[in-house]
């Protein structure tokens, strides 16, 4: 086992394409965690840059549609207030281009002006007839304004330069916040200007303005340029209070730009009315302040967020799915490895080993036959001296060649490459037999044999002698391994549909784990020091066997409890049972 | 019972003189030459051997060479092939051919005159 291991980091990533240095369960962690970080990248990366896409394109939309719908509601409001404008001019211009200024002074005939007027246009306070010297010569209204002097009003003398005045909102004598529309005509007879006024006051400019009130609507107020209101505003106070705008547009073009309140932005609309002293500003909620816009982010983010679960869940499911895959190929290719490295150096080791016998056999056989010569000839010489002591020696040397003649016949045993002699083999059969060899060994040592063999076991496709060669050895190997005092358990059983298994358990010390990695290498005893002593062929040559035969043999052994074998070996398809035959 | 004649073809000549003085000792007539040129010579010159214990890996002609120039000599001859090469496929060739037995070196004396026994009686 390799000792030589990096530390292993605690959450080990990117760790090299080899990941040499590494241990295979950290190597492998590895994978699946930069597997994991790759494909998480691959799909999450993309996932976010379009829905950030998305967000982005989706926010300038709004923001155009929040400008175009501001842009549209001022509009609105401006056609509204030109509307109500332009009609109360063409009444007061019907009036003034009916009447004189002598009919018009007449109190009743005013009245009578005033009341129909009135029903027509709704915020109409009062009307008057202004003289020429500015003196109000006739008032038909809730103030007492009759007679006043309007000879230093502004309002006055532009109306008598304009045709159609529209006032700034002022208090003026009636103390209260107010604006006019005013007409003046020249009278025929004095050939001098005189005027008409309507008084109109600031609720009505209020109760049209608030008919353009949405539901993304803030704000909507007029002012003159001098930064007075001349209407009420929800965020700035009442008419004639000061308000400073930042940008005023030229002519008659709606200005949009943005303003923030607070922390939010909203958009202002500001348009000139045609023909008054007025500006339109209009404030409507920003983009990022509309439901819509809460309501994309929310499923927005809500989408995102199951994208992301399943993406993940899927990602990480992947990851451990392909590095398990990664990881049962390597094992299977190492297996694979490990087998052809064994089946070659049995190959080698088999060559080897018939060449080494046969050049030992030579010279085994004259060191034998020279033996026998002086045996033969010492034997007939009866009065040689030292006969007796000579014909022992000889016989020890015969004995010594014998030894080495039998290790010689096992390696060559070993080499041996012919093919099996295959015939219909029932493995409960063989087992028997071979026990009927064995059991006297283990009675001599007082080792229990347990047999638990299945009835009806299919029979297999194998070569009879080789079998018995198996399990002669595993089960030889048992009774070494116990000594004496002890069990044997053997159990044969169908392990599934294709194949059949004899385990072979024994009470012995086990095998350690270092030594189990070589327990099928040629030559490799644990039995060197011993009584009995072996080749190191037993295990290596069952194991080519078996494998020869189509078969497995894997064993499992714990120190101070005892081995097993089980050897299983293809069921064939040709017969069942000899028990049912 | 007849003399019975054995000639021992093998390259190693120690171990092929000593067995043949050892099959002198147990009452053959036994000779031993080194490779199959020699014993084809012998046999030419008209010395008829009952059995030839043959090895099977020699130098030059091998022992399955060797038998079949046996055999066209005289088929009666009965061949042992003693060979310390423990190949079965040799030894099957072998018998194929006409071959009698097929021993492994090292062997013992008396399985080996056992077989030369049973060999000539055929």
């Amino acid at each position: 086992m390799s000792t030589n291991l990096s530390p292993r980091p605690k959450f080990p990533l990117f760790c090299g394409i080899s990941g040499k240095d590494l241990s295979p369960k950290t190597r492998y962690k590895c994978m699946r965690n930069s597997l994991l970080i790759v494909m998480l990248a691959i799909t999450i990366i993309p996932l976010s840059v379009a829905s950030g896409l998305n967000f982005i394109q989706y926010q300038q939309l709004l923001r155009e549609d929040s400008q175009t719908n501001a842009r549209w509601n001022a509009e609105s409001a401006r056609a509204t207030i030109n509307a109500y404008l332009e009609k109360m001019e063409a009444a007061i211009t019907v009036v003034i281009d009916t009447y004189s200024f002598e009919d018009l002074s007449d109190i009743k005939k005013l009245e009578l002006i005033f009341k129909q007027l009135k029903k027509e246009h709704q915020g109409l306070v009062d009307l008057s007839v202004v003289g020429p010297d500015g003196i109000q010569s006739a008032y038909v209204g809730p103030y007492r304004l009759a007679g006043k002097d309007y000879s230093d009003s502004l309002w006055f003398h532009k109306a008598l330069a304009r045709r159609m005045y529209v006032s700034e909102v002022f208090t003026g004598f009636r103390n209260m916040p107010h604006f006019v529309v005013a007409a003046s005509k020249k009278d025929s007879y004095s050939e001098q200007y005189w005027v008409l006024r309507a008084s109109i006051d600031t609720e009505t400019l209020d109760r049209f303005l608030a008919k353009a009130d949405t539901e993304v609507l803030e704000d909507i107020f007029l002012i003159n340029d001098s930064g007075i209101l001349q209407s009420s505003s929800r965020y700035h106070g009442g008419p004639m209070e000061d308000f400073r705008l930042s940008r005023k547009p030229k002519q008659n073009d709606i200005l949009i730009f943005e303003e923030m309140r607070g922390d939010s932005s909203f958009y202002r609309a500001v348009s000139r009315i045609p023909n008054t002293p007025w500006l339109l500003v209009l404030d409507q909620q920003g983009a990022e302040a509309r439901k819509i816009w809460h309501s994309f982010k929310a499923r927005q983010l809500f989408t995102l967020a199951i994208c992301f679960l399943i993406s993940g869940g899927v990602v990480f499911w992947l990851a451990r799915f392909l590095a398990g895959k990664f990881r049962e190929a390597d094992e299977a290719r190492d297996r694979i490895l490990s087998e052809t490295e064994h089946s070659n150096k049995l190959a080698s080791i088999g060559r080897l080993a018939a060449g080494v016998a046969h050049e030992i056999n030579n010279p085994l056989a004259i060191i034998g036959e020279k033996a026998g010569l002086m045996q033969d000839l010492v034997g007939l010489d009866q009065d040689f001296r030292y006969r007796e002591k000579f014909l022992n020696q000889l016989a020890s040397l015969q004995n010594a060649v014998g030894r080495a003649r039998t290790i010689t016949h096992r390696l060559l045993g070993f080499a041996r490459r012919m093919e099996p002699s295959l015939t219909v083999v029932q493995l409960n059969e063989i087992v028997q037999e071979v026990l009927s060899f064995l059991e006297k060994e283990a009675a001599y040592r007082n080792i229990d044999v347990f047999l638990q063999l299945q009835k009806d076991l299919p029979v297999i496709m194998a070569d009879h002698g080789q079998l018995q060669q198996v399990f002669l050895n595993v089960i030889n190997n048992a009774i070494d391994a116990i000594r004496s005092d002890g069990a044997i358990h053997i159990t044969s059983s169908r392990e599934n549909n294709k194949t059949v298994m004899v385990a072979i358990s024994d009470t012995g010390p086990g095998i350690a784990p270092e030594i189990m990695k070589n327990i099928f290498e040629p030559f490799f005893t644990t039995k060197a020091n011993e009584e009995r002593k072996g080749t190191g062929l037993g295990l290596s040559i069952t194991y080519g066997i078996v494998q020869k035969l189509g078969g497995e043999i894997e064993v499992s052994s714990e120190v101070g409890v005892g081995t097993t074998f089980i050897i299983s070996f293809p069921i064939y398809s040709g017969g069942e049972s000899d028990d049912r035959a | 019972m007849t003399e019975r004649r054995i000639l021992i073809v093998d390259d190693e000549l120690e171990f092929g003189s000593t067995l043949a003085e050892r099959l002198e000792l147990r009452g053959f007539t036994a000779k031993a030459v080194g490779g199959a040129g020699e014993a084809v010579t012998l046999l030419a010159s008209g010395w008829a051997p009952d059995v030839v214990v043959l090895d099977l890996m020699m130098p030059g002609v091998d022992g399955l060479a060797t038998l079949d120039l046996i055999k066209q000599h005289d088929p009666r001859i009965q061949v042992i092939i003693l060979t310390g090469h423990g190949s079965t496929e040799s030894g099957i060739v072998g018998m194929q051919r006409g071959l009698f037995d097929y021993l492994m070196k090292p062997v013992d004396i008396g399985e080996l005159i056992a077989r030369i026994n049973e060999a000539a009686a055929q």
